[in-house]
């Protein structure tokens, strides 16, 4: 599995279609993103992680980079999605960092 | 020409790199482009403080609030473009400039630009990883910029994100400085 992580908009989905040679119909099919909002309630991490890495390509945006929210609700879920996603880093063959449209491989080696 | 993005957080550095870069690029004529529109005081004296900094360092500021395609510098040299992300927000809310077409209208000024520089630093902001619960247009406001910056950093050959002051290369060949 490719986990492909960065901050909002930075082009990560358009990085694995160009990447992976995939329209969007095989994108959809293929790969599983916004993954960051499925943390929020969810009582086992590790197994949605292991859930979600069945796919081929998971995509989360990263949201941890902001001040602490005021609501407990939204301080939870964002502490749930930074640990998701720590999650699906651990269980990826490859990580990428897309950051203004460009990639970092920060784990593994990136698709061929 | 060299085209350099620099990219970063508030208060992160980005400024003072970005200057460093002019600084570096040698016995060239500074020009650097403010994009700051004074609505009050505070933004007067900030205007001011830092005019009269990058006058000691023999900068000439031209201003360029909006429509960047129409401008034309008086000199050829290092071009400072500060900051993207108010030349942003300025076309997508003042009442007669790009709105939906804020993209297109500054990657045409960019294109305007480069022929008029030795060498063009651009400046913007990274304001993307704080989560996206934010209330009203502001969605929309980072969706434009991030796109301006995807533009940009396909424009430029070097690419740096700014961490605590620590440049970090994202594209092209970081040069010893």
């Amino acid at each position: 599995m490719v986990f492909v992580t960065g901050p909002l908009y930075s082009g990560k989905k358009t990085y694995v279609k160009e990447r992976m040679h995939w329209d969007d119909e095989t994108l959809a099919r293929l790969a599983v993103w916004d993954v960051q909002d499925r943390a929020a309630g969810c009582t086992d991490l590790a197994r949605l992680a292991d859930e979600l890495s069945q796919k081929e390509v998971v995509i989360a945006t990263e949201i941890g980079g902001g001040v602490v929210p005021v609501l407990a609700e939204e301080r939870a879920a964002r502490e749930a999605a930074g640990r998701l996603a720590c999650l699906l880093a651990q269980r990826a063959d490859t990580v990428v960092r897309v950051f203004c449209g460009i990639p970092t491989v920060l784990k593994g080696e990136e698709v061929q | 020409m060299m085209v350099t993005l620099v990219i970063g957080g508030a208060a992160s550095g980005k400024s003072e790199f970005a200057e460093s870069l002019v600084l570096h690029a040698g016995d060239l004529p500074r020009t650097y482009i403010a994009t700051m529109q004074p609505f009050d005081d505070e933004c007067r004296a900030r205007i001011r403080r830092h005019r009269e900094m990058r006058a000691k360092k023999k900068f000439e500021t031209v201003e360029c609030f909006t429509n960047l395609e129409q401008l034309n510098l008086p000199q050829k040299g290092v071009v400072l473009l500060e900051c993207m992300s108010n030349l942003v927000a300025n076309e997508l809310y003042s009442p007669d400039d790009a709105g939906e077409h804020t993209l297109e209208a500054i990657e045409r000024g960019i294109r305007h630009l480069i022929p008029q520089c030795e060498e063009l630093i651009i400046v913007s902001n990274e304001v993307f990883s704080g989560g996206c619960d934010y209330e009203g247009d502001t969605l929309r406001y980072l969706r434009v910029l991030a796109q301006v910056n995807r533009m940009a950093a396909k424009e430029a050959d070097m690419v740096y994100e700014i961490v605590c002051g620590v440049p970090v290369c994202h594209k092209g060949e970081e040069t010893k400085r």
